[in-house]
């Protein structure tokens, strides 16, 4: 009678030891539920990533496209085919882009994200020596912002801190960041046009 | 009295003369002879004036290439601009066979790597070897754009590379006692880390509108040239990192390596000297087994030698021609 006693406490041990080892093995239902709260973050900012990324591949498959058509870049001891070389590019860039806005490639999410990126490196430590580096001797250039605008080669092209790039996702060769003065622009490095900006970049 | 004043002048003359000589070390036979201009793409009167004191100097001092630190054009870059910016005030140097090696500057169209007459063989950044038996390695930078990619190319170059001497050139000075810009920080945090690593020895740069020799930082001497057209007067205040500095003249630098000896002069565009010193390489004894290391102990007028620290391995390049980078 009294191991009777026992049989509905081990039966209740027993009903225990079972949750607790499920409990290791799953996650409960309430911890599903609720991932950690960094996740959806890290989960958006790829997302924003990956987007970027698409959209700047269609503009590089599109610059090389047309790029194949046009009088080739390469060495030469005569500037004058540089020069041409460039404005044929940057012509039928224009051209083929020619209902181009501000922001399709820097869409509002990726301007968000880019500017949360490059935030450390603005207000941290270095942040007055990478203000100073972009500001450079002669202050912002004079640069007509303006999507498929040639940037104006009378014009100095301000160095772009390796701390914040460091932030950015890297480029392809054919498209480099610059920065006017709280601007961020996206420039074609061979057709020297540009492709997109970002006002109040910097902050 | 007229006696002692003749006297007085002919010493005069004498001094000035001898200020006007190439002296020695630089000069050496059989040395790799190079000059070193920056900041210099203005196409005025300045850069004439340094230009043709460059190719005067060049009947004394043999050079076969130049390096430029940058800002090669200054303003617009039209097919004609090219030739008043460069062609023409070189156009002695360019006729007698003297390459041009340019790096990017601030004011430079990343698409002059496509002008022939730069050999940046279409690349923003790139390493050459002038001479197969000289032991010496060249890396231009493009400082405007430091990414990671340029900084896994630059660290993998400097790996491969076996030669006794790596020099670097670029626009951005890391140090600097210049008031308008100063030290560049943050390119320094970037490049620094990758020369004192690989063992680069001296390091030119443009930029800063003045000459001045900084003392050896990390083990690496690092010069400012960047006054070949451009001058601003009165902007460098000496400091603790200052060797040597100028800032009342356009100026350019003649250096010479051989062997384990790199001798420098700077010149001004009247043709004073007004720098000059010998950075040398002395072989460190290693334990059997490791690699030989160097350090630089410079012996220059004004500069604290470095302290003796290992550093980077010595051996030859096997071959001599540019590594493309970008």
């Amino acid at each position: 009678m009294r191991q009777l006693r026992y049989i509905p406490v081990s039966i209740l041990l027993c009903l225990l030891l079972s949750c607790a080892g499920a409990a290791q093995e799953k996650p409960s239902p309430s911890t599903r539920q609720k991932p950690s709260p960094s996740a959806p973050a890290v989960n958006a900012d790829a997302a924003t990533l990956a987007d970027f990324k698409g959209r700047l591949t269609k503009y590089i498959e599109l610059q090389k496209d047309l790029a194949d058509d046009s009088p080739p870049l390469k060495e030469t001891s005569d500037p004058a085919k540089i020069d041409a070389a460039q404005e044929v590019l940057g012509a039928k860039i224009r051209a083929a882009r020619k209902d181009a806005m501000p922001g399709d490639i820097f869409t509002p999410q990726t301007r968000a994200l880019f500017r949360r990126l490059m935030y450390p490196e603005l207000k941290g430590e270095d942040g007055p020596e990478t203000k100073a580096t972009i500001t450079g001797d002669d202050g912002p250039p004079k640069v007509p912002l303006k999507v498929n605008a040639k940037y104006p080669e009378t014009q100095p092209l301000p160095t772009v801190p390796p701390n914040l790039l460091a932030r950015l996702p890297q480029l392809p060769e054919d498209v480099e960041y610059r920065i006017v003065g709280k601007t961020l622009i996206l420039r074609d490095v061979d057709a020297n046009i540009i492709v997109d900006f970002m006002p109040n970049a910097i902050r | 009295m007229r006696r002692v004043i003749v006297t007085l002048l002919m010493c005069a003359l004498a001094v000035s003369a001898d200020a006007r000589q190439l002296k020695p070390p630089i000069g050496k036979p059989d040395s790799i002879k190079f000059a070193v201009i920056g900041d210099s793409g203005t196409g005025d009167q300045h850069q004439r004036d340094v230009a043709k004191q460059l190719t005067e100097r060049r009947a004394q001092f043999p050079f076969e290439f130049v390096i430029m630190m940058g800002d090669n054009l200054y303003g617009s870059e039209n097919p004609s601009d090219y030739a008043r910016k460069f062609e023409e005030p070189y156009a002695p140097l360019l006729k007698a066979g003297v390459k041009f090696y340019a790096a990017l500057g601030n004011h430079d169209d990343p698409n002059q790597r496509f002008y022939k007459p730069f050999n940046m063989n279409g690349e923003r950044y790139y390493s050459f070897k002038p001479s197969l038996t000289g032991g010496v390695r060249f890396f231009a930078i493009d400082s405007n754009y430091i990414d990671k990619r340029q900084l896994d190319w630059l660290d993998k170059e400097l790996a491969a590379s076996g030669s006794d001497w790596k020099i670097c050139f670029f626009h951005h000075p890391p140090y600097s006692s210049g008031e308008t810009h100063g030290s560049s920080v943050v390119i320094r945090e970037q490049l620094e880390p990758l020369f004192v690593k690989h063992g680069v020895t001296v390091v030119f740069t443009g930029h800063e509108h003045f000459y001045e020799r900084i003392k050896p930082q990390k083990g690496v001497t690092y010069f400012i040239q960047g006054s070949s057209a451009k001058l601003r007067k009165g902007d460098l205040t000496q400091s603790e990192l200052t060797a040597k500095g100028y800032d009342s003249g356009y100026t350019f630098m003649l250096v010479d390596i051989k062997g384990d000896e790199l001798s420098f002069q700077t010149i001004s565009q009247g043709g004073q000297v007004i720098d000059s010193g010998t950075t040398r390489r002395v072989e460190v004894t290693t334990p059997e087994g490791e690699r030989p290391v160097t350090t630089p102990i410079p012996k220059s007028r004004g500069s604290s030698p470095a302290p003796a620290r290992p550093r980077g391995q010595t051996g030859r390049d096997q071959a001599a021609p540019a590594q493309p980078g970008r």
